[in-house]
């Protein structure tokens, strides 16, 4: 660095140090910038002290650190106003992240690992190398259509491991698998023959594992299921009923006949079990009608035929519930297992308008 | 009746209630309607009990049980109980239900009801018939 043309101007522009902290406090204070404000000032006020007038030269200090000041506090306005642009919206990973990522994916693995040999190796042949289900029909000597349907299968199976692995809960009994693999692949019909509901009233570990399954498939719109415990859901189950079959073409008498007998069903689930479920669906054969199923997990009914009979009751009414409910439906069956609880199907038959 | 729109108003007129339920009613909201209507009868020494179910599209056992308890407390504390605008499909199903409110005073609607009660009352002197 060259030497400065006259020293005694070095020295007065130190002597103005003292003065412009004393600005630079007043109006700053704290601010992280102050000392850099009097750096930058001081450091102007040396590049141009040739230009000036020794006599002027604090003047121009004052001058200069009330300009450096300015530019400061613009930034800093300017810096808030646009804060928001440089949020990052994508959380920084944290900690719980990873552990739970590593966790999703090492069930993954073990849900892989659960699946047959040949289950595994179609699955990753299609879903990582991309194999046609064309081309690995040719391979194994079937259609395209029953490997798509055994990759379905597959997934199906896949996803009903990897939650029971990620869950870390192995099935309490020997029914929970087969009815968790019909849910996930939504085959209705071996819902059926499982009698998945019942198995979800009475299991509360498939009925918890059942929910991300269930969310998959969309809600039907011809099946809907109330959940009993108390009298207000008496009347939202019968309501319930009414629109799905008002909703299917049915009108006048048989609505009401229908919603009466929801009525009856449901209220002895809240009488005799306390806990049930009413299952409202629209079925086309062997002909239009509504098919109304109430299940319970409650004691059960010891005669089912005494309870069916007029006049029989248990409790504070006209023992009108079964049969009454009876003789509003077309089709009526009861089930009872002591201890287990009951099921009543009843189904009633409409014109459907033309 | 503790909150929102009253589920059933019971208005007094002379000493006739005319109490209408609004909506279906649950269990124990039924218990609770058939509560207040019993409290003020005594209340409003009233002699006759109009009860509108217009508003309900299911009568079913229990509510025609409660509907039957409803007429006898009142004929025991002295008034007679006349229920009005049961629905043609709700009819129809209470018969099927084998729920047809044997015993217990019917009439289409309120104004039927209400000449129902004048008619009992004008035959006062010559004896109650009984409902």
């Amino acid at each position: 660095m060259p030497e400065p043309p006259e020293g005694s101007h070095d020295v007065d522009v130190e002597a103005l140090l003292p003065m412009l902290r004393r600005i630079v406090g007043a109006r700053m204070g704290d601010h992280p910038s102050a000392e850099d404000v009097v750096q930058e000032a001081v450091a102007r006020v040396l590049a141009a002290q040739d230009r000036i007038e020794p006599r002027t030269l604090e003047a121009y200090a004052i001058r200069t650190v009330r300009n450096v000041m300015a530019s400061v506090w613009r930034r800093d306005d300017t810096d808030a106003r646009n804060r928001h642009r440089t949020h990052d919206p994508s959380r920084p990973e944290d900690g719980e992240e990873i552990v739970v990522a590593s966790e999703e994916r090492s069930a993954m693995t073990e849900a892989l690992a659960r699946l047959s040999d040949r289950e595994r190796e179609l699955l990753l042949a299609h879903e990582v190398s991309g194999h046609s289900t064309k081309g690995l029909g040719e391979a194994t000597g079937s259609s395209p259509g029953a490997v798509a349907a055994q990759l379905a299968r597959t997934r199906a199976r896949l996803r009903v491991e990897y939650l029971l692995v990620l869950e870390d809960v192995e099935p309490p009994t020997e029914q929970c698998r087969p009815v968790l693999l019909a849910l996930s692949a939504a085959d209705r019909r071996r819902q059926r023959e499982l009698d998945a509901p019942r198995h979800l009233l009475e299991c509360p570990t498939c009925a918890r594992l059942s929910e991300p399954l269930l969310g998959r498939t969309l809600p039907r719109q011809d099946e809907v299921h109330v959940p009993i415990s108390g009298d207000p859901d008496i009347v939202a189950a019968r309501q319930a009923a009414r629109e799905l079959a008002a909703d299917a073409g049915v009108t006048g008498t048989d609505l009401t006949m229908l919603a009466t007998a929801v009525s009856e069903v449901a209220r002895n689930i809240v009488r005799f079990a306390g806990n049930g479920e009413v299952t409202i669906e629209l079925v086309e054969r062997p002909r239009a009608g509504i098919r109304v199923v109430a299940r319970d997990t409650g004691p059960g009914i010891p005669d089912v035929d005494e309870a069916l009979r007029d006049g029989f009751s248990t409790y504070n009414g006209l023992g009108l519930g079964l049969p009454g409910a009876r003789r509003l439906m077309d089709e009526f069956a009861v089930e009872s297992v002591s201890g287990h609880g009951t099921t009543v199907t009843m189904t009633k038959w409409f014109e459907r308008k033309a | 009746m503790s909150s929102g729109p009253a589920l059933v108003s019971i208005l007094r007129q002379g000493d006739i209630l005319v109490a209408s339920v609004h909506t279906a009613l649950d269990d124990a909201e039924m218990v609770r309607f058939q509560e207040d209507l019993v409290e003020q009868i005594g209340q409003y020494r009233a002699r006759g009990v109009i009860i509108d179910v217009a508003a309900l599209d299911v009568i079913d056992s229990f509510a025609a049980n409660t509907l039957r308890s409803i007429a006898d407390i009142a004929r025991l504390r002295g008034a007679h109980t006349v229920i009005v605008g049961i629905q043609p499909d709700v009819a129809f199903a209470m018969v099927s239900l084998g729920m047809g409110l044997a015993g217990v005073t019917t009439a289409l609607d309120l104004e039927e009801g209400l000449a129902h009660l004048a008619g009992i009352r004008a035959g006062t002197r010559s004896g109650p018939s009984g409902g």
